[in-house]
């Protein structure tokens, strides 16, 4: 599992993307981060741990290769603009809604 | 494992789960371009849900519903965050 910066983590998963275009799939995996290092101990107290509540941690993968980052409040802002705009960017293999537009008089340019 | 035939309702459902417990709770995303379909799941280990579709207007929810989610695990817990829903 390789943990990378955020920006490095974004150029990483575009090419995952690309590399799964033909055939493959990209799994995309949240979740809350309290950047914990070291698993809990089963007896004993855990030694000076302060949980901080605000990071999360973005994992990536397309079945071989593994990335991953934490990403936390300062970089939020930059970090959701940049991965948004690569979801969508990226997720455009998927069927356009025509139901409609076949009823309707209005021109579709092709 | 539910799945859920609407976007309404899987997120409202994903939204309460989570924030039922924020640090069990994990979201998956599931893209394949080859099949042409996206599928999202919501789950902390006992409950599941599931939403799939293979439409390109679904896209933009799941990633406006996704980048929500980050949003609420970095932000600090004093304050409650009111979601917006479409």
């Amino acid at each position: 599992m390789v943990l990378l910066e955020s920006e490095q983590f974004l150029t990483e998963l575009t090419r995952l993307f690309q590399k799964c275009r033909p055939s493959g799939s990209v799994f995309i995996t949240l979740k809350k981060y309290d950047g914990r290092t070291r698993s809990l101990p089963k007896k004993g107290s855990v030694e000076g741990f302060e949980p901080s509540d605000n990071k999360c941690l973005l994992r990536a993968t397309d079945g071989k290769k593994k990335i991953s980052t934490v990403v936390s409040s300062k970089e939020v802002n930059k970090f959701q603009m940049a991965y948004s705009s690569l979801l969508r960017a990226n997720m455009d293999g998927l069927k356009k809604r025509d139901k409609k537009s076949k009823n309707k008089k209005t021109k579709t340019a092709q | 494992m539910p799945q859920y035939q609407t976007w309404e309702e899987f997120s409202r459902a994903a939204e309460k789960l989570y924030l039922a417990d924020p640090m069990k709770a994990r979201v998956v995303l599931k893209y394949r371009h080859a099949d042409g379909n996206l599928c999202i799941k919501v789950t902390d280990d006992l409950v599941c849900l599931v939403y799939k579709t293979d439409q390109a207007q679904d896209v933009k929810k799941i990633e406006k519903f996704h980048s929500q989610l980050m949003r609420l695990m970095v932000a600090k817990e004093s304050r409650s965050v009111t979601m917006e829903t479409d």
